[in-house]
């Protein structure tokens, strides 16, 4: 084999070799650190809603007169609301879907040892599910006349029921039916009934960043605090919903003593869930890209540049018998080997990357799978970018050896 | 002899010239990068008010139970409880100010139908917080030190809301309504840049909030708390009380209220002993069961250990800095590559006489030159980064932010230019130093003979 010549030859050209071999490792380094933060943060992204988030509205109205009657102008919004053209339903909604807040927690015992189950508690009356469109998996929806309505502090009771998402079902009874089985909402609290199991929906990024996007359950309640008076989300015909916030809103302003905060689409709650993540991940994306292609227009242009400077060697292999193929070869084998020793010491420089980045982030982030594909895709490139120029190298005639020089 | 130098030098730069263009745009490229983490950071770490930043200072008192964790800096340390507060603003301190600063928030509205009101972040204080931080003032100014012993209805408008309330007319004598509260207007802010929103220690990059008012007045008239509370000692679920039970809160040991000093430059000590004077009248009392502690940190301070725990733009900016040095690592071997072919004519030239020296001018002449071209080009891309990363927050933040709110931290100044400048030409010099010796090495007409 003609290990030995390339090796001569690197030895002759130690700096360069040098520096072929600093680049590739510090290229892995950067480009599998990027890549490992990236998978990172995507990971449980733009999973489905399951919802039909296009056609939803949600709008956030807030009494600063706390003397209004709040229960009789949830009656009156809703009413006003549904007769508008275009809705279809409507529902108070103590929360958003991808913007729950902070995780609650759901016990399987009343004891004070009981395990913590997170999740998302929505609250809504009887035509939630009609809102959101979650469909039946089991059991059945709230009735009517099961809905508790109140100011917060002045509820005599919580709901003896409730509805569980698929997803909490198999998390709190993995080999169980869920129907019909209690749980505590509270530590200590009041038992609750599960009724029903309903299609899975998003919760919110809390939970979404730790896989645990569909954690989600159903109490038929309609409560208000002072200064958090529910907000309502409206199912409107396809493809209205952008031209009715400005109805909805005004229509809300018909009370006094209110603000309207947000009527918005749940796209845009959607696009607020992600764009952070997005936002940081694709900007990593970008600067890795930039930085694979200088690293292979680099390499590119170095080997055609010193392909050009062994014209006379290459010519006198070939006129001494050696194939095009032969002389592609070498000059792959070359660069084959350089770039092997910086993968080595790369995935070294990776391994403690990935560390630190684990230790700033918070989150473990190393998985080698992405840094021996990262290796695997350097490798790739380089010897594309060797191989054309060295092809061109590979054209030179035998003959050029014996012209003076 | 110059002038023959930089010709050759520009005739081996048009060598091969697509050579060339991959090593200025490497460089430019990488520069680009490293420029704009550098001066996103530049700009976000500068101080806030920084001619009187020294002085003011967080105030703080450890009156947790005995069992509280140490704390060995001021960003794990608790606030000011409600007896606290108003204990500390009633000693008289000579040449020392004090102020207290909790945020709040509230519906402003104005008797015009036709302008719907607005949801307002408001911040509760007293009238010394005008004048020790030097807020700048549009029309009026700050409220009189009466108001706040009877917490008067009266506000402080900044120049936002005065604009959506009242059209950016001088607004001062009349009403708005904060929720359902009439108070009178005594001043509207000016632009204010404060770098870094310190006063309510958030530290965030935004503006002043939308409107002060006297602290009594928002205790008079329960608005809502919009803290944290570092609760002992109580029963009651800390979170409740940022809308519930005023009256026990005040008499409760949370901690909840930024509290501030303006102490003179020079002069820490009286201020200090007084904290600790009354940290003993009250340890006779039965609090501050533990060892005598406050912290006293002035801005400047503050900010070093804030900007110490930055995740995600150090990140960042590691990721830059190892990107500058691949670009740079890239430059070099080519530029090795393209110096090494020339030892024969070099070799050639010192034979014929030339000295070491002005085949030294020669290649440092290319080299700066890359520098400089470097620099020129990766000052553009650094212009393009920055407004890249202003485009990429903007999405971030959904557009609840206005460019003229985010352009300054999104813009080089002068010493930056300058500083990119440097980097590129320092930089190329110092990684074409290698090539640079390799070539002036050459020994005379060792090149010579044929091969």
């Amino acid at each position: 084999m003609e290990f030995r010549p390339i090796f001569l030859s690197i030895k002759h050209n130690k700096a360069i070799a040098l520096l072929v071999i600093i680049q590739v490792a510090i290229t892995l380094t950067v480009l599998s650190g990027s890549l490992l933060m990236t998978t990172s943060t995507l990971k449980e992204w733009n999973l489905p809603s399951g919802i039909p988030h296009h056609n939803i509205i949600s709008a956030v109205p807030q009494f600063y007169d706390l003397d209004v009657d709040v229960r009789q102008s949830v009656v009156d919004d809703m009413a006003r609301i549904k007769s508008l053209s275009g809705v279809i339903n409507v529902s108070p909604a103590s929360q958003r879907p991808f913007e729950a807040q902070g995780a609650q927690q759901v016990y399987l015992e009343a004891t004070k040892e009981a395990q913590e189950y997170d999740t998302n508690v929505f609250t809504g009356n009887a035509n939630l599910h009609k809102v959101l469109e979650l469909s039946l998996i089991e059991g059945r929806f709230f009735r009517e006349d099961e809905i508790i309505t109140g100011k917060r502090d002045e509820l005599s009771s919580t709901p003896p029921i409730v509805m569980i998402s698929e997803d909490m079902a198999k998390v709190l009874f993995p080999d169980n039916n869920a129907l019909g089985k209690t749980i505590w909402m509270e530590k200590g609290g009041s038992p609750a009934e599960i009724i029903g199991i309903y299609s899975n929906f998003m919760n919110g990024e809390r939970l979404n960043y730790f896989g645990q996007s569909y954690r989600t359950v159903l109490q038929p309640l309609v409560t208000w605090e002072n200064r958090n008076d529910p907000s309502y989300l409206i199912r409107v015909e396809a493809g209205m919903a952008e031209g009715m916030l400005e109805t909805i809103r005004s229509e809300l302003y018909k009370i006094d003593g209110r603000y309207v905060n947000r009527v918005e689409v749940l796209t845009r709650v959607q696009k607020r869930m992600y764009d952070g993540r997005g936002s940081q991940s694709i900007m990593l994306l970008v600067i890795s890209f930039v930085l694979l292609l200088i690293t292979a227009f680099g390499m590119a242009g170095l080997v055609s540049f010193l392909v050009t400077q062994r014209q006379k060697q290459i010519g006198t292999r070939r006129a001494l018998g050696a194939t095009k193929w032969d002389v592609v070869r070498y000059f792959m084998l070359e660069n084959g080997i350089l770039t092997s020793i910086g993968i080595i010491i790369g995935l070294v420089l990776s391994i403690a990357f990935a560390f630190v980045l684990t230790e700033d982030s918070g989150a473990n982030i190393l998985d080698m799978g992405y840094i021996f594909a990262t290796a695997f895709f350097i490798i790739v490139i380089n010897q594309l970018a060797v191989y054309f120029p060295a092809k061109r190298a590979a054209n030179v005639e035998p003959a050029i050896v014996t012209r003076a020089a | 002899m110059f002038a023959y130098n930089a010709k050759l030098a520009f005739k081996s730069l048009n060598d091969r010239p697509s050579l060339t263009v991959l090593m200025v745009a490497a460089i430019a490229v990488g520069l680009g990068l490293f420029m704009t983490m550098l001066t996103l950071g530049h700009q976000s770490s500068k101080i806030p008010i920084p001619h009187i930043s020294q002085q003011i200072h967080l105030v703080q008192l450890d009156n947790r139970e005995v069992t509280a964790d140490d704390v060995d800096n001021f960003n794990d340390m608790v606030d000011l409880t409600y007896q606290d507060t108003n204990n500390l603003l009633n000693l008289d301190i000579a040449g020392a100010e004090q102020t207290l600063a909790w945020n709040t928030y509230g519906i402003l509205n104005v008797e015009q139908q036709e302008i719907q009101p607005q949801r307002s972040s408001v911040v509760a204080t007293n009238h010394a917080f005008f004048s020790m931080f030097e807020v700048p003032f549009l029309y009026g100014k700050g409220w009189e030190s009466d108001a706040d012993q009877f917490g008067q209805a009266v506000i402080v408008l900044s120049k936002a809301s005065n604009d959506y309330l009242f059209g950016g007319i001088n607004s001062v004598g009349q009403q708005v309504r904060l929720n359902t509260q009439v108070l009178t207007v005594v001043g509207v802010l000016d632009d204010w840049f404060l770098v870094r929103k310190f006063y309510d220690r958030s530290y965030r990059q935004a503006g002043p909030d939308e409107a002060f008012v006297p602290s009594n007045f928002a205790f008079n008239n329960d608005l809502p708390r919009n803290a944290r509370f570092d609760c002992w000692s109580t029963t009651n679920n800390p979170r409740k009380f940022s809308t519930n039970y005023l009256t026990e809160l005040k008499t409760s040991e949370c901690a909840w209220i930024t509290f501030w000093a303006k102490l003179p430059q020079d002069n820490k000590q009286d201020y200090q002993a007084q904290l600790g004077q009354y940290i003993d009248t009250q340890k006779s009392l039965g609090r501050f069961p533990r060892d005598n502690q406050y912290f006293l940190t002035n801005i400047n301070d503050q900010l070093i250990i804030i900007n110490g725990s930055g995740g995600r733009q150090e990140m960042l900016g590691m990721i830059s800095y190892m990107f500058f040095a691949v670009c740079l690592i890239n430059a070099v071997s080519i530029l090795l590559a393209k110096f090494m072919r020339r030892t024969k004519e070099v070799s050639l030239r010192r034979a014929l006489g030339a000295k070491k020296r002005t085949i030294l001018q020669q290649h440092l002449i290319e080299v700066i030159f890359i520098g400089v071209i470097g620099g020129l080009l990766g000052i553009g891309f650094t212009y393009l980064g920055l407004q890249a990363m202003l485009r990429v927050n903007l999405y971030a933040s959904d557009y609840r932010n206005t460019v003229a709110e985010l352009m300054p931290y999104h813009q080089m100044d002068w010493e930056m230019i300058m500083a990119a400048f440097s980097v590129s030409v320092g930089c190329t010099l110092l990684v074409g130093l290698y090539p640079i010796w390799r070539i002036c090495n050459v020994s005379p007409a060792s090149q010579l003979k044929a091969q």
